[in-house]
């Protein structure tokens, strides 16, 4: 049934048309735009990062590395962020790996692991945070602890 | 939100005291009317029970229910108990499936917003998302009364819009019965409403409340204190400063069939309900909700809350396997178990308290098949928060004290144990 559920959303938004994670340092002006923020950049010997920093405590940043591969996106926010924006054309692995936790209930963490995608997401009401990212494309060096 | 909705805070206690009275009358209430202007004491305790849940559920884990007697507000006859409700002290307010709802034959009459159009909320629990308006309703818990609550009904499809795009963005919609294991959730955590004012007044509102027209079309809205969901407690007359939850300890490491324990409502308001002054740890919280929790050792907290809510010790330690088949994928499977670890938790603002809590995890896959109850299972979660999931309430006292309100010699918000 939530498969059918997620089928019906995708088909009413394009998530390649707001490619975010995977995706170009372009899309990162574009995620800006939907969440109503300001992009800092942050320079870095490895990458780049782009903070967007909205309102009501709102900030996501965007970690885009040497190639020009949007490689990490974390978050932290009193609502989750449109992750279905910001994880682009891996969100439907995310919602798949979501689908497979056999225990129902609330989850208030969740971290799904695979060689493609990481995520880790947390919280609750008034404060979420998150980590999502592509280890492939992570530069060497780089630890998670400084991608949140 | 309709001008008979406004209410003033001084005919509130007044209203709800008046009620309460009527509450005891209807129910054979045995004690003598009160004839001073100080109330009787009410009775302020509910059973709490850990078991497979509802039977839609297909088996709850780790799921401490409580039995909450909901009414149409206003409404004598409207009224019905529902059962294996999600005591959650994670969150805050009360959340009933719609179709939980509909076979009491209880109706709730959804909000409006500033613009006329239905309130409704999109509730993120990370895994998944709840869709549904925003109603009022009586709540009765014990002998104790809130009326006029704001409560989330669940997935309603009859009276209320179909989600927007925006929300299910974060996962799958969990709004039934199965989703959840349980016919709602009752949110008893340190906070009044669920949003604050992080959703009253922002330029953009958060996507969280949402104003949808008769055709369906939803955007997202801000929405007053009064109109957000608010955890009923906090609207109790009295003992509405916080609740205590107590569960006994496990007889097996490898799972209990069921257990039972109690829900206390207020906290030093009332006998029953004292607030050890000693060999206690207060543990005021910020803003969010959230303690600090310094993980194995670690220099630096993280965010970290006591949470009945989430199933397991849910934290992020790459070093622990992770169940990779079985009833528990995505859970610790410890290579070497009992493995034992051990946390340090500090309060945030006055209360400042630290504790350090020693735990232990076992092999999920050793546990006995229809057990409910399990104290040593750890889940691998999001690296940036510590819960304290159910495994923690296991022969504890847990309490629960709300923002800005006075217990003993606390003020909330804040976690003690």
């Amino acid at each position: 049934m939530s498969g059918l559920v997620s089928l019906g959303l995708a088909l009413a938004f394009d998530p390649a048309a707001l490619a975010s994670l995977g995706g170009d340092a372009a899309s990162i002006e574009t995620d800006a735009a939907a969440l109503r923020g300001t992009p800092i950049t942050r320079p870095s010997p490895a990458y780049t990062v782009r903070e967007i920093a909205g309102e009501s405590s709102m900030d996501v940043q965007e970690f885009t590395n040497n190639r020009g591969v949007v490689f990490a996106v974390s978050w932290s926010a009193p609502v989750i962020p449109d992750l279905r924006l910001l994880l682009g054309s891996y969100f439907g692995r995310y919602t798949d790996a979501l689908a497979r936790l056999r225990q129902a209930g609330i989850h208030r963490t969740v971290r799904i692991d695979s060689p493609e995608l990481v995520v880790e997401s947390s919280g609750h009401l008034r404060a979420y945070r998150g980590l999502a990212y592509l280890p492939s494309e992570v530069p060497a060096g780089v630890t998670t602890a400084e991608l949140q | 939100m309709s001008a008979s909705r406004r209410r003033a805070p001084a005919t509130l206690g007044l209203g709800v005291l008046v009620a309460a009275s009527l509450l005891t009358a209807c129910r054979g209430g045995t004690g003598t009317p009160a004839i001073s202007g100080t109330p009787a004491p009410v009775p302020n305790v509910v059973t709490l029970v850990v078991d497979a849940g509802p039977t839609a559920a297909g088996g709850a884990i780790n799921h401490a229910y409580v039995t909450v007697n909901v009414c149409a507000s206003g409404s004598q006859t409207q009224c019905a108990n529902i059962d294996h409700v999600l005591l959650d002290t994670g969150s805050n307010g009360l959340r009933l499936v719609a179709s939980v709802l509909a076979a009491h034959a209880v109706a709730l009459t959804p909000l409006s917003d500033a613009a006329g159009n239905t309130l409704e909320e999109c509730v993120s629990f990370v895994g998944g998302q709840t869709w549904g308006p925003v109603a009022l309703a009586d709540v009765h818990l014990a002998g104790e009364a809130a009326l006029k609550v704001p409560v989330q009904v669940m997935n309603d499809t009859a009276s209320g819009a179909p989600p927007p795009a925006t929300c299910g963005a974060n996962g799958t919609l969990i709004n039934g019965v199965s989703g959840f294991a349980a016919n709602g959730v009752l949110g008893v955590g340190v906070f009044e409403q669920d949003c604050g004012q992080s959703c009253v007044a922002p330029a953009t509102p958060l996507a969280l409340y949402y104003g949808c027209t008769a055709a369906g079309a939803c955007a997202a809205v801000n929405a007053p204190l009064t109109d957000q969901v608010t955890n009923p407690v906090a609207l109790f007359a009295a003992d509405n400063n916080g609740v205590i939850v107590t569960l006994p300890n496990l007889q097996s490491a490898n799972g209990d069939p069921s257990v039972q324990g109690t829900l206390v409502f207020g906290i030093a308001t009332q006998s029953d309900n004292a607030l050890p002054s000693s060999g206690i740890a207060v543990l005021g919280t910020d803003a969010a909700g959230d303690f600090r929790t310094a993980y194995n050792g670690a220099a630096t907290g993280m965010p970290g809350l006591i949470d009945s809510g989430t199933d397991s010790y849910a934290f992020s330690d790459a070093t622990i396997a992770v169940c990779a088949s079985g009833a528990f994928v995505g859970y610790y499977c410890p290579a070497v178990a009992p493995l034992s670890l051990s946390a340090v938790n500090t309060g945030v603002g006055a209360n400042a308290t630290s504790s350090t809590v020693d735990f232990a995890l076992d092999d999920p896959n050793s546990f006995v098949a229809g057990a409910t109850a399990f104290i040593d299972l750890g889940g691998g979660g999001g690296s940036t928060t510590f819960t304290w999931g159910m495994p923690f309430f296991y022969g504890r006292t847990i309490y629960v004290g709300i923002d800005q309100r006075a217990a003993g010699l606390y003020t909330g918000p804040f976690y003690a144990y």
